[in-house]
């Protein structure tokens, strides 16, 4: 196959890309403003159910970007359903992008557009690390944060790219076919500045607070890259912690709202950002990541890994069955108080913040 | 009442205290640059902003964050920026410091936080990838270091330049368009390390009590420069600090007790 | 280039990236009570020579009695911007302003502002450069977002083209098609903006309710941003809701401006003075004589918003613009509420 886009030969040869066509999709504006183009204009009732969303949103082969911040706000209950429905040979990107190397063991994610993937101070993912090695995953591109949010946020103000000073310099630039430095034109020193096309992933689940059954949605919090997201990405699906009244929304314009004509489903989706933290309503399953870190990401023999995604993720049928697993209601309803602590809304004297990093029982040999 | 002395990750915490000056804007990671950005506040930096790259913009204070997008750091803000725009201060001229960490740093202040090995496509381990880090090394005035030391860490050559620091030394920085003085300080366990201005090189500013530049020359894998007469002895933590930093920054221990948990 | 008024330096100022970035780097960063009065905030951070970015959408939330003070203090010199900046009309009557940076003067509906026409043909003031909002707007953006330049599919084919010496046409360098046509966009980075609020706290940290425009850009890339607001609220009201729009430290003084936006209207407080504006268009325009009778009494003679309130009918006038407000925004029943008003020339004219 063939492209008709120009890609930077050096980090297409270091990244051993033969077939730069796989590249073009995400940086092609046109055939996302097509797309764009044809979505449903009328407000219409879009809620259907997780299942559906991905059944009918999720093609193989998609460039899937990871939403909300690595833990904070991300659709994690809707990648575990991706994951449930044996979806292939998706493209991650996302910054952070930390959550799909745990699809790549069962084929739902073959391809990585880095930018973060890691799991912050607890440590890096080994598991992905194994992955790259073992060359179930392939890079397709390397960023840092800044860059890639500033390719999304090209796409959000219709801009076919943008110029930073990110990146240059350093060896991602040797590693990401799609940037290029040139010397600023407006400049008559030499002054070299790093091009970043805008990003148009094919799908993105954006979990929110609140939404209406049209799509209009509300994030509290960090909105990250996701108001940016919602304009660039083919297809949009929030899923929400509740779903309210159109008036609600009306009622209160200000901060991040996507509005509806980006939205292609809406699923009332509570606690679906679980093990995460979703703002506002429950803070983070941090037994759950530490048992993550030290079984299905230490990179040690493929049966913990296994046996830790089969347990949270093939064996459980939604986002309930999840929660009955890190304690049900007990669970629930502290980590409720705690988030409330931290967000300043709940007294926080008196709220005991530490928790047991062990290895739970059941997965000791 | 007495105090126990402090552990190298509790001097690492106050050096980076320290190296904040009062009044400035500062862009903070998770783990011990928050805890030193915090104990600065509450010591000599009183009207110290605090940023974070996930949009929090001047939280109040709360306790360890466990991520960098957690609650705390966006814990009451007036403002939450998106994460393109929070970086853009940085470039624009509104960040004073920032703090980053790194897997390898090399004699010019470059990091690594890419890959272990010289095959990136089969690499000994593949690591985080930037994050932040090039965005805030590439564009904030100031950036300043920390780390642990070992002759691993401290290699000749990097095996990826995530974040480039002085580049090849030189001008070299200048001319590949960077903004900003790139790092102006590194801080480990062992010392304190300034950056020599023609050459960029990585040089001694201060060791801690009971290293000699011996020690510090073993744990680093390049030739450290060394500065003309007598090397000072970096301060330690009066004890009245160390009080602070353990009840009332770090209460959990999540940074500061050693060995690390 | 030539220049009739503006200088070469104040050409190249507005895209500095590095002139702007070191501005920011030497401004104070302690969170301190910046209040202080319109006079003084206008005397110490409007300067004579500055580069003047009009803030709000023309007569929305726009800063037009901190505009009416720069008149009265006589400030000179100035090179304008914005999109739109319809009131930068009346500082070249003033000679305040002798250059700008057109996007759109006008009155909208209301039609072609004769008093822009005039100022241009008599060469009171030139023409630097011609943009349209939205190419205008992503050089705030792209100031914002820190980035040299931005790339653009606006302007293209347009004769404003012909007319910007900043912006190019080069090939796109990322696209599809090689050939493809993208204008670039550098980052525009005025010296100073006066933004008004609804809320702002002692620091700074300012919120914006209704459409921010490009307000928020050009809070961070101005070298200079006096806030002027409706109300002074405590710093933990803001935190409670966490909407500020503008951080404290782009912020060099804020005004407690109650009425600031008068005679334009502030989303949440008080709608137009639409009589004003017909008077304005009707008898104020057409000849430089009656612009400047309206100028001697509605700014001249009149010494702050609350003289200005008088003249327009007092406390009857807020009352009925408040509701008129409340009204437009369905906080109120409106059935019984009129939008009629009087396109009459007034008594003392």
């Amino acid at each position: 196959m063939t492209t008709n886009f120009e890609y930077n030969q050096e980090a297409l040869k270091n990244l051993q890309i033969d077939d730069p066509s796989i590249l073009d999709r995400l940086i092609d504006g046109e055939s996302a403003r097509q797309a764009h183009l044809k979505k449903e204009r009328g407000k219409v009732d879009k809620r259907i159910s997780l299942k559906e969303a991905v059944q009918e949103f999720v093609k193989d082969g998609d460039i899937y970007a990871d939403s909300g911040f690595s833990y904070v706000r991300t659709p994690l209950q809707a990648l575990f359903e991706v994951m449930r429905q044996g979806k292939k040979d998706l493209q991650g990107i996302g910054s952070p992008n930390t959550n799909h190397s745990y699809g790549i063991p069962y084929g739902t994610f073959s391809y990585s557009h880095n930018s973060y993937l890691g799991a912050e101070m607890r440590g890096t993912d080994r598991s992905y690390s194994k992955a790259v090695k073992e060359k179930k995953v392939k890079i397709l591109s390397e960023w840092s944060h800044g860059s890639m949010g500033l390719g999304f946020k090209a796409a959000q103000m219709g801009a076919p790219y943008i110029a930073s000073k990110s990146l240059l310099g350093s060896d991602i630039i040797k590693y990401n076919p799609y940037v290029k430095v040139v010397e600023n034109p407006f400049k008559k020193d030499k002054d070299p500045v790093c091009l970043i096309p805008a990003l148009y992933p094919d799908v993105v689940f954006i979990h929110v607070q609140w939404a209406d059954k049209y799509g209009n949605a509300r994030i509290y919090g960090p909105a990250v890259n996701d108001i940016a997201l919602a304009v660039a990405a083919r297809k949009v699906i929030i899923t929400a912690e509740e779903i309210v009244p159109e008036s609600d929304l009306r009622n209160t314009t200000n901060t991040n709202v996507i509005p509806f004509m980006f939205v292609d489903a809406v699923v009332h989706l509570p606690y679906g950002a679980v093990p995460g933290n979703c703002p506002g309503y429950y803070y983070w399953a941090r037994e759950f990541w530490e048992w993550g870190i030290r079984i299905a990401l230490s990179g040690k023999d493929d049966k913990y890994r296994d046996s830790f995604w089969d347990y949270w993720v093939f064996d459980c049928k939604d986002q309930f069955d999840f929660i009955e697993k890190l304690g049900g209601i007990r669970w629930l309803n502290k980590h409720q108080v705690i988030e409330r602590a931290l967000n300043g809304i709940n007294e926080d004297d008196g709220i005991d913040l530490s928790y047991q990093s062990v290895i739970p029982k059941w997965d000791e040999e | 009442m007495s105090v126990a002395p402090a552990n190298p990750l509790e001097m690492l915490a106050y050096v980076v205290s320290k190296n904040i000056q009062d009044k400035q804007i500062v862009y903070v990671g998770t783990g011990l640059p928050m805890v030193g950005a915090i104990l600065a506040k509450k010591t000599h930096a009183p009207n110290i902003t605090l940023v974070y790259e996930s949009g929090g913009q001047d939280p109040i204070e709360g306790s360890m964050p466990w991520s960098v997008a957690d609650p705390v750091t966006w814990r009451k803000s007036p403002i939450t920026m998106e994460m393109p725009l929070s970086f853009a201060q940085a470039a624009n001229g509104y960040v004073d410091v920032a703090f980053q960490g790194a897997a390898q740093i090399d004699m010019y202040g470059n990091l690594n936080t890419h890959i272990i090995g010289n095959d990136f496509l089969n690499p000994k381990a593949r690591l985080t990838g930037s994050g932040g880090g090039n965005d805030l090394i590439s564009l904030t005035e100031n950036t300043i270091i920390v780390g642990l030391q070992t002759p691993e860490k401290f290699p000749v050559k990097l095996d990826f330049i995530t974040s480039p620091g002085h580049l090849y030394g030189g001008n070299s920085r200048k001319e590949a368009g960077l903004l900003g003085n790139g790092p102006v300080a590194v801080i480990t366990q062992l010392g304190v390390y300034d950056f020599e201005p023609v050459t960029k090189r990585m040089r001694i500013k201060s060791l801690h009590p009971g290293i000699t530049i011996e020690i510090a020359q073993a744990c680093t894998g390049f030739e450290l420069l060394v500065p003309e007469g007598e090397i000072p002895v970096t301060e330690t933590p009066p004890l009245d600090v160390l009080e602070i930093l353990r009840n009332e920054v770090d209460t959990q221990k999540m940074f500061i007790s050693f060995p690390p948990q | 280039m030539e220049f009739m008024y503006a200088t070469q330096e104040q050409f190249d100022r507005l895209v500095d990236f590095k002139g702007a970035r070191e501005y920011h780097l030497s401004k104070s960063r302690v969170k301190k009570d910046k209040r202080m009065s319109l006079g003084e905030a206008i005397d110490r951070f409007v300067q004579d020579g500055d580069i003047l970015a009009e803030t709000g959408f023309s007569y929305v939330r726009s800063p037009i009695q901190a505009y009416f003070e720069i008149i009265r203090q006589g400030k000179k010199n100035m090179v304008s911007i914005g999109s739109p900046m319809s009131n930068t009309s009346y500082l070249m009557t003033a000679n305040c302003v002798y250059a700008i940076h057109l996007s759109y003067i006008g009155v909208e509906m209301r039609g072609n502002d004769k008093n822009f026409a005039r100022n241009i043909k008599t060469k009171k003031a030139e023409i630097l450069s011609i943009w349209s909002h939205g190419s205008m707007a992503l050089g705030f953006k792209a100031a914002q977002l820190g980035a040299p330049f931005i790339g653009s599919k606006q302007l293209l084919g347009s004769d404003m083209l012909k007319y910007n010496p900043y912006v190019k046409v080069i090939e796109n360098p990322v696209g599809l098609d090689k050939s493809e046509p993208v204008v670039i966009i550098p980052a525009l980075f005025p010296d100073v903006c006066i933004i008004h609020v609804q809320k702002a706290d002692r620091y700074g940290n300012a919120v914006i309710e209704g459409p921010a425009i490009n307000d928020i850009a050009l809070a961070a890339a101005c070298r200079k941003v006096i806030i002027t607001a409706e109300k002074i609220v405590p710093e933990m009201s803001i935190r409670e809701l966490g909407n500020a729009c503008i951080p404290f430290w782009y912020v060099d003084a804020v005004v407690e401006l109650p009425y600031g936006a008068l005679p334009g209207c502030c989303p949440g407080c008080y709608y137009w003075a639409r009589e004003w504006w017909e008077w304005l268009v009707r008898i104020g325009t057409p000849k430089e004589e009656n612009v400047q009778d309206v100028m001697r009494y509605w700014i001249y003679e009149t010494k702050d918003q609350f003289e200005f309130i008088e003249k327009l009918g007092g406390i009857r006038f807020i009352n009925h613009a408040t509701r008129l407000m409340e009204a437009a925004q369905a906080n109120i029943d409106d059935s019984l509420v009129s939008f009629d008003y009087q396109e009459v020339i007034p008594k003392w004219d």
